[in-house]
């Protein structure tokens, strides 16, 4: 798994490729919690992303949990249609931000 | 179709891409396909994980077959003797700060399944799961 990270507007983007499954959850961890270090605003863009797995979704549950306990803010973006029916099944639509595209979460972050 | 698996966590990824490939022949749509991948991802990857307190390498068997509009999958694995329908759902209207980790991956095989039975037969887990290759027939989950 390739992770980037930009910055944008004081908002570290994270943008993963891939899979995210039991394999590769432990890279995305690290990129995401690594990140969560320096910054306490959060994107994680999902472009990138054909599939994700309950070992990945455990991984946005803990940066959700964290950058709730920092006062941060997390946002979850450009989510692919098949992965976003994965979070809304697991009811993480109900407790997470997700925003079509990062233009549209600015608002969140301001 | 028959795939024989060992208990090892970089089997699933194999697994995955042999199913992909079954689906492509029986002309299941991507995101069926989909479906059946994220739901074996989840049953084995949970098999792989408790089933066997030891570290020696077992194997597990995984049937999958297309018979008419339906996907039938049989798991059989030697390991504990476990009953995923007893595990208990989580919360999906809990807040984020209540909301559990863990305890997922098996709801998410059961919401994706149209039917999803478990059975202890001679010594071993036998989970039977049923998949409609169909959009529309509601998932019972349980």
């Amino acid at each position: 798994m390739e992770i980037k990270t930009t910055t944008e507007d004081g908002v570290a983007i994270i943008t993963p490729s891939g899979r995210v499954d039991t394999s590769t959850a432990k890279a995305f961890e690290d990129g995401v919690m690594g990140t969560i270090d320096s910054n306490n605003k959060i994107a994680i863009c999902f472009s990138g992303i054909d599939y994700i797995s309950s070992a990945g979704l455990r991984v946005v549950l803990m940066a959700g949990k964290k950058l709730t306990a920092l006062n941060g803010r997390f946002a979850l973006i450009n989510m692919p249609e098949k992965i976003f029916a994965v979070f809304k099944m697991s009811g993480f639509d109900k407790i997470l931000k997700i925003y079509p595209s990062f233009e549209e979460s600015k608002s969140f972050f301001k | 179709m028959l795939i024989k698996v060992k208990n090892n966590i970089e089997e699933i990824s194999r697994v995955c891409d042999t199913v992909s490939r079954f689906c492509v022949e029986n002309d299941v749509s991507d995101e069926k396909c989909h479906d059946i991948t994220l739901i074996l991802d989840e049953i084995i990857t949970n098999i792989v994980n408790y089933a066997y307190p030891d570290d020696k390498e077992h194997e597990l068997s995984v049937n999958i077959d297309k018979i008419g509009v339906h996907i039938t999958i049989r798991l059989i694995d030697s390991g504990v003797a476990f009953d995923p329908l007893t595990v208990a759902d989580p919360d999906v209207n809990s807040t984020l700060e209540e909301r559990k980790i863990g305890g997922l991956g098996i709801f998410i095989a059961k919401q994706l399944s149209n039917d999803f039975k478990y059975s202890r037969v001679n010594g071993q887990n036998q989970l039977d799961i049923r998949i409609s290759t169909q959009n529309g027939e509601k998932s019972d989950g349980n």
